[in-house]
């Protein structure tokens, strides 16, 4: 074998096992191994088949999320992240230059959406709907972030606040 | 000289030149631990290589002057009596600063050695061409080897341990050169032909450089991925990178079967950039899938930094100072890497790490477990990133006590390797444009290694 050969064979050899190791790793899926997307949270998303009070409620606080967030122009999973606390929820609106009544705007708007979204997925009767809107523009932040994060555990609250509307939430959700 | 007596010398040369090149790359691997004991930034911790490397890159070429001139068994014998004395300075720092400057008079130290020993070995073995033989092949025997064992040091001992144990092993090799010095000293003959210089190989050197810079990537951000992204142990990532000395040492046995140089640099840079291809590609966090590329680029920049520094020496006069010159580019080129993929690799990993726990918010609140678990787990894995001050985290323990409810047990579950997948996915990731740039720069090596035709690369 001449010296020449052996140059251009180990050239070719080079170039094949590159092209070999690169082409396995992009069939591989090398090129897609990346984290999840986060979701559009102004898209609608479909509700699940409600099962329970905890499920309607659990759907109903997804909801609250991608309404509020898409509200405030940022992913659903950033602002939940910034709802468990004061400290968090502080950092979040230093960081996105969003004053107080902003935000209260919208996580009512988010909560809106979450009613919206309930009616239309048959979880929510439109009898309760109306009554649930009005209460959600009056109720403190507080509680409104409350019913966000974990709305079965604020329904309480809520049916207290309601008066006899919130009898009426129960044998709706119950 | 006898052969019987010239081989202490050559060894103490070897070796010199080993440590030192060595010294490039050993603390790659520590450079976690530096990170997180001296409380710096990733890019703060990179200075700890980049000082080595720039000062290397800026005195190799006045240190051969300097041995020229002065003698080159003084400046073996003084280089290495500093890059020892550097070295202890290095091992006992406490600060970041202090580190970086000892790094950096280690440098200078190393340079005088490691070029002073190009000027001695042709007169201790007789021909330019078996010292420029020797002299590569221990440089680059000392660079593969360097993270493995900087690795093991790391993990079984400290980092402080890495440049403690240099003290010992300099000051042994530059016993035998002692004897070169004295006599040096003594007749104020220097065993050099005083030949002036000539122009320096610029394709090879240029060449070098732009691989040097591939290689320091492929090295670096591999022992990052591996011990801060897949959060393996020094000495699990030693053992890990050390396929890449070994698929060098089958890279070396090619040399003699392929006379060309030409083709053997161009091979070599293009296993390299293949490698650093299949790097930016990795289709899944698993360590095995690392071999592939390593073999790559271990084979490659055996091939490459040997064809390209014997074109660099071959037929150059004097072998110190072109000697010199691929020193300098070698290390301008890791400068050059390191520089310029430390800023796309931070913040690609600070976007990466947010994507990822963006992802995994997401699985958490789509998951299936019960809200009030949820809550109680969105807390506790936030203390769990918190704890990790930005590094890529284990999310793990954020998930113990287990519920004991089977049922809810195996949801958690799920969702514990649901988010942890999503981390693994970004920390991989935020790896993968560097390495690809990477892979992009040692390609583009191929211009200067083909514009040389006319110079018999």
């Amino acid at each position: 074998m001449s010296a020449g050969f052996r140059s251009q064979l180990l050239v070719g050899c080079s170039v094949l096992a590159s092209l070999i190791l690169v082409g396995a790793y992009l069939a591989a899926g090398g090129s897609s191994y990346t984290p999840k997307a986060t979701a559009d949270p102004c898209k609608h998303r479909e509700w699940r088949d409600p099962g329970s009070l905890q499920e309607v409620a659990e759907q109903f606080s997804l909801s609250a999320l991608d309404g509020a967030a898409c509200e405030l122009g940022v992913s659903r999973e950033e602002l939940a992240r910034a709802l468990p606390s004061e400290e968090a929820r502080q950092k979040f609106l230093d960081e996105y230059d969003i004053g107080a009544e902003e935000f209260a705007k919208a996580i009512r708007a988010g909560l809106l959406r979450a009613i919206q979204d309930a009616e239309d997925a048959d979880a929510l009767s439109p009898l309760v709907a109306g009554p649930l809107r009005a209460t959600i523009e009056q109720i403190p932040l507080d509680q409104a972030i409350e019913l966000v994060e974990d709305a079965s555990s604020a329904f309480e609250t809520f049916q207290n606040f309601l008066g006899p509307a919130g009898d009426l939430l129960e044998e709706i959700f119950g | 000289m006898s052969a019987a007596d010239a081989r202490p010398r050559v060894a103490a040369l070897a070796l010199a030149v080993g440590i030192v090149l060595a010294d490039s790359s050993i603390v790659v691997l520590a450079l976690p631990e530096i990170y997180r004991e001296l409380d710096t930034s990733v890019a703060g911790v990179t200075w700890v290589l980049v000082s080595f490397n720039l000062v290397m890159a800026l005195a190799a070429v006045p240190a051969a002057h300097v041995a020229r001139r002065v003698g080159p068994g003084v400046t073996a014998a003084i280089g290495l009596a500093i890059f020892a004395g550097a070295g202890f300075a290095c091992g006992v720092s406490e600060e970041l600063a202090t580190l970086i400057v000892a790094r950096c008079v280690q440098a200078l130290g190393g340079a005088a050695a490691v070029t002073a020993a190009l000027e001695l070995l042709p007169a201790t073995v007789g021909s330019e061409k078996r010292a420029a033989a020797i002299w590569a092949s221990a440089g680059a025997t000392g660079a593969a080897l360097g993270p493995a064992v900087g690795g093991l040091l790391t993990e079984l001992v400290s980092w402080q341990s890495i440049f403690l144990i240099q003290v010992p092993i300099s000051l042994a090799a530059a016993v035998p050169i002692l004897a070169v010095a004295k006599h040096e000293m003594a007749t104020r003959v220097i065993e050099t032909e005083l030949r002036p210089a000539g122009r320096p190989h610029l394709a090879a050197n240029l060449a070098l450089a732009m691989v040097s810079a591939a290689i320091a990537a492929a090295l670096f951000l591999l022992v990052l991925l591996l011990i801060e992204g897949w959060r393996l142990t020094p000495i699990g990532a030693a053992i890990v990178v050390s396929v890449m000395p070994l698929a060098a040492l089958l890279g070396s046995r090619l040399d003699p079967l392929v006379p060309s140089a030409k083709a053997r640099a161009a091979a070599g840079a293009i296993l390299v950039s293949g490698g650093l291809g299949g790097l930016a590609l990795l289709p899944k966090a698993e360590v095995w899938l690392t071999v592939p590329p390593q073999i790559l680029v271990g084979i490659g920049l055996s091939l490459v930094l040997s064809a390209l520094t014997e074109t660099a020496l071959g037929g150059r006069a004097p072998q110190a100072i072109h000697g010199g010159w691929t020193i300098s580019a070698r290390h301008a080129g890791v400068v050059i890497g390191l520089l310029a993929l430390t800023p796309v690799f931070t913040a690609d990993i600070a976007q990466q790490r947010d994507d990822a726990i963006d992802a995994g918010t997401a699985v958490l609140l789509d998951s299936k477990v019960t809200p009030l678990l949820k809550i109680e787990l969105a807390g506790r894995i936030s203390e769990q990133l918190d704890g990790e001050k930005g590094k890529v985290p284990t999310i793990g323990p954020a998930f113990k006590p287990l519920p004991e409810d089977p049922e809810q047990r195996a949801q958690v579950e799920t969702l514990r390797d649901e988010l942890q997948d999503q981390l693994d996915r970004g920390a991989t990731h935020a790896f993968s444009p560097s390495f690809g740039l990477a892979a992009l720069i040692g390609l583009l090596a191929l211009i200067p290694i083909g514009l040389a035709r006319r110079v018999d690369l």
